[in-house]
């Protein structure tokens, strides 16, 4: 692993410059742990000043500090992102195999309800749930439900693979040597799939956090927790733009902008590295 | 310089002595890769010389990790990173002076391209295009070249076609509505249609079946007869090259380790590698025990030193793990490259 | 045990291709029969081209197809009636195959060894590492290599002949009484062919496995079979005594077969050259 880092770090542009970029995300929301104010106080600093020495990215409308706001807000929106993207990867993953395995009435069923998913118009199903759930709507809560709206297109790339990769002849030397299907999955054909696995990780996090970004800035979330679209929701309830409060909405923009770019170079970068053809040809086999 | 003419082959025409047609010397073209740090550098063909004289086919055999495939692609001029000519000269009678169809002027490779060096590649989809009707392929390779309306352009296709013994109404058709015997020959119709004095075949029978590839390869024997031009034809499969060629290179490992009449280095052949390779070919009605040979061929990025046979060779000495043996012509028209068979002193 | 090993009895195989209201059969397999007889180890030889159907015959006996008609049973029992875990392992631990492609035998990702203990501990039980380290090992060595020089290696740093020797190795440590190879040696190389070929002979002489080689090379069949099918179209066209067939073929198609190979023969018929 470390031997990877290390070649995608000498050689790869695009992989250094993602992890600057995600590596001063990360470090931002890290310093949550830090912050002298509670995130849900307001009214502890003075409100309305702009960036200087003692507040770094100046106040907000609300009395508190937008680099310590920020850092509990990124730090949030990494996590729900990140959640999202394992849960659908599982789901994802476990269906895509399976079904692309298996065939038959299996497939069949799995896919029906794959494309039952895709179909299911995201915005209004999650603005509903909103409304039916109120207050009891957390963080974890909408991850969840997004977490179920998101792993369907993946599934059927990786049952695609799946499918093709069932016909190669090692998958029969598998079996005639004896493994179960479990074993097969996991140990041959996962591989496969990992590159597939970690780009649409990435495409994962990036659309769940637009996602809740959206539903926020609408103020369709938990807006007590402290989110970059809570961030931003805020914002336009004080009619920050208007009045000139510029830095309470451009710095949460740039650190969720900071995010995507880092997060979808760190895939293609990896993803290139990690693709089988490219490794065999590293390893000097032809695929 | 003659070739004793085998009972075998139907036409015992003598390759033309005047000056040869294709002429190599110490070519080596090898390949570079970096990719995250994986440093490859192989030596895919390394130091072969050789002539191909007017009117003959000459055949090129080798197994995998011979090198012969990049060296078609080096003699065709289909050269692109990471692979690159490190060394040597590659002369066509009808482009002199360049050293190799990738150092001279796209404007002069368009000229003698498919009027006077053309292919016949191992996949036909290669080269058809699989969107286009077979005539539109035509029009696109031969037309350029022939004089002459459109009518009798037409006239002469249909005419070459019948060499190959496809009919007129297979111009209408889609690649992948032929078979695909019938496809590798409209292939072959289309590399020779403009009669080229050089023909470069790449394993084109290799994908077919053996009833279909004796007609194809009865095909080509023909229709170079007809028209004269040479040609390099590169497979691994012995027993073609045992029926169609006049003289026959051996490769390993990147080198050319014997050469000569076809006939002779299938009764005489003389290094080691090509004495085992003959020996172990099975034939109908002989159930006498053979053997395999030991060992694998070598990594070309990390090849033995010396001679790159020493390693699995019965008559390995000293001197060969030392110094690369030169390819030496040990008997009129036979050249070997062994110590064990030219001796070992110094030149 | 005496009996019948493997009974092919009328067996068909018919693929149809199309939607709701087109379709056409395709039928790859006609009608074909014959029996491999236990305690007689055979070398048995399906010769046929692309189309013939020989590999759709060989997929059936190794029951990853099904037949659409006909019975083929293996030591008695129906192939049909093979369905649940431990008979499907019952199954394999009785045949075993080898593939065409020995670089695509294998993942290319992995280490070939896996496979091998894999097997081993399989069809063996989970005994302690040593004696399956020796089980491996001794497989290992009957096809001219040793665990030392296969241990953590991947596909691409062996040639074809070596891989293809490690396939037939992993088939060896299921103990099996039959090995389906379809086209083993066509990959590989002409100078490593005879080794792996020979090495047949070594399985039907020394271990009493009996070997269904399907192949479109007379040659290497003439050279290690006891009896032979010669299929085009799915259907049977001669059958009987290798020797006797290949020498001298009767039906039309096995006498253009015949004349196809390129390579002059030793001794009589309409031959080529030289």
């Amino acid at each position: 692993m470390l031997a990877i880092l290390r070649d995608l770090l000498r050689y790869n542009l695009e992989f250094r410059i993602g992890i600057v970029l995600v590596g001063i995300v990360f470090i931002l929301s890290v310093l949550s742990f830090f912050s002298p104010y509670p995130p849900q106080d307001v009214y502890v600093v003075p409100p309305d000043v702009p960036p200087s020495l003692t507040y770094w990215l100046g106040t907000t409308s609300r009395g508190q500090d937008v680099f310590w706001q920020l850092t509990f807000a990124i730090r949030n929106t990494l996590l729900f992102g990140f959640t999202v993207a394992l849960i659908s990867r599982v789901l994802a993953l476990v269906i895509g195999l399976v079904s692309g395995y298996k065939g038959g009435w299996v497939d069949r069923v799995l896919m029906s309800l794959n494309d039952t998913f895709i179909v299911i118009p995201l915005l209004p199903v999650l603005v509903l749930f909103y409304f039916v759930m109120r207050d009891s709507m957390s963080w974890l809560m909408l991850a969840l439900i997004m977490a179920c709206l998101g792993w369907a297109y993946d599934a059927r790339l990786i049952r695609s693979v799946a499918m093709s990769l069932k016909t190669r002849e090692f998958t029969e030397s598998s079996v005639f040597s004896g493994m179960t299907t479990r074993e097969i999955l996991v140990q041959e054909h996962l591989p496969y799939v990992m590159p597939i696995v970690f780009s649409t990780t990435m495409n994962n996090m990036v659309w769940s956090i637009g996602l809740e970004v959206t539903l926020a800035v609408l103020g369709f979330t938990d807006i007590n927790t402290p989110t970059i679209g809570g961030m931003i929701y805020w914002a336009n309830q004080h009619t920050a733009m208007v009045a000139g409060i510029w830095w309470w909405i451009a710095f949460p923009t740039i650190a969720v902008i900071m995010t995507f770019i880092g997060l979808f170079l760190l895939a293609v970068s990896m993803n290139e590295y990690i693709d089988p053809r490219s490794r065999l040809s590293r390893m000097g086999g032809a695929s | 310089m003659t070739t004793a003419a085998p009972a075998s082959l139907a036409d015992t025409r003598q390759p033309d002595s005047d000056r040869p047609i294709l002429v190599v010397r110490n070519l080596q073209a090898h390949f570079r890769t970096s990719h995250f740090g994986v440093n490859r550098y192989v030596r895919a063909v390394d130091g072969i010389s050789f002539d191909v004289r007017r009117g003959e086919i000459y055949g090129l055999a080798g197994e995998s990790s011979s090198g012969k495939t990049t060296l078609v692609k080096t003699i065709a001029g289909a050269i692109k990173p990471p692979l690159e000519v490190v060394g040597g000269t590659i002369e066509f009678s009808f482009l002199p002076g360049y050293g190799g169809l990738h150092r001279a002027p796209p404007a002069e490779v368009a000229r003698i391209r498919w009027r006077h060096l053309s292919y016949i590649m191992q996949g036909s989809m290669n080269v058809l295009n699989p969107v286009r009707r077979l005539r539109k392929s035509f029009d696109d390779f031969a037309r350029p070249h022939i004089a002459g309306t459109g009518k009798q352009f037409e006239a002469a296709v249909i005419d070459h076609l019948a060499r190959v013994k496809l009919e007129p109404s297979v111009l209408a058709a889609y690649p992948h509505e032929l078979s695909g015997g019938m496809r590798q020959r409209a292939t072959i119709a289309l590399a020779t249609i403009c009669r080229p004095d050089f023909v470069i075949a790449d394993e084109p029978t290799t994908a077919l079946d053996v009833v279909v590839q004796k007609d194809v390869l009865g095909m080509i024997r023909g229709i170079q007869r007809e028209i004269g031009s040479s040609m390099l034809f590169v497979t691994h499969d012995m027993g073609v090259h045992a029926w169609l060629t006049d003289r026959l290179g051996i490769m390993y490992a990147g080198r050319l380790v014997e050469e000569a009449a076809t006939p002779e280095i299938f009764r005489n052949p003389l290094h080691p590698y090509t004495k085992h390779l003959i020996a172990s070919l099975p034939r109908i009605g002989d159930d006498t025990p053979r053997k395999g040979l030991e060992g694998a061929p070598p990594n070309l990025a990390d090849p033995p030193p010396g001679c790159r046979f020493h390693p699995r060779c019965p008559l390995a000495m000293e001197v060969c793990s030392r110094r690369v043996p030169d390819m030496i012509e040990t008997a009129p028209g036979h050249r070997v490259a062994c110590f064990a068979v030219n001796g070992s002193e110094a030149p | 045990m005496s009996g019948t090993l493997l009974d092919v009895s009328h067996v068909s195989k018919i693929f149809t291709r199309g939607g709701l209201f087109s379709s056409r059969r395709i039928v790859a397999v006609n009608d074909v029969s014959f029996r491999i007889e236990a305690g007689k180890p055979e070398i048995f030889t399906i010769i046929g081209e692309s189309g013939s159907g020989k590999t759709t015959l060989s997929r059936m006996i190794l029951n990853i197809e099904h037949p659409s008609r006909g019975r083929l049973a293996f030591d008695g029992v129906d192939l049909a009636m093979v369905r649940s875990n431990a008979d499907r392992m019952a199954f394999m631990h009785k045949v075993q195959p080898i593939f065409q492609n020995p670089f695509e035998a294998f993942n290319p990702l992995k280490q070939l060894d896996r496979y091998l203990f894999m097997t081993s501990r399989r069809f063996h039980g989970e005994g302690d590492p040593a004696a399956i380290e020796l089980a491996v090992d001794g497989a290992l060595r009957k096809v001219g290599l040793s665990l030392k020089e296969i241990r953590h290696r991947y596909p691409h740093e062996l040639s074809g002949g070596q891989l293809q020797r490690v396939a037939i190795a992993r088939a060896l440590l299921a103990d099996p009484k039959l090995i389906v190879a379809d086209e083993p040696v066509s990959m590989v190389d002409a100078s490593l062919r005879m080794s792996i070929v020979n090495l047949f002979k070594t399985l039907r002489d020394d271990l009493g496995i009996s070997i269904v080689y399907v192949t479109h090379d007379l040659a290497t069949a003439y050279y290690i079979s006891d009896r032979i099918i010669i299929m085009q179209k799915g259907s049977v066209v001669e059958s009987g005594d290798a020797r006797a067939v290949l020498s001298a073929p009767q039906h039309p198609y096995s006498r253009q077969l015949r004349d196809a190979v390129l390579l002059p023969g030793v001794a009589t018929a309409a031959s080529p050259q030289t």
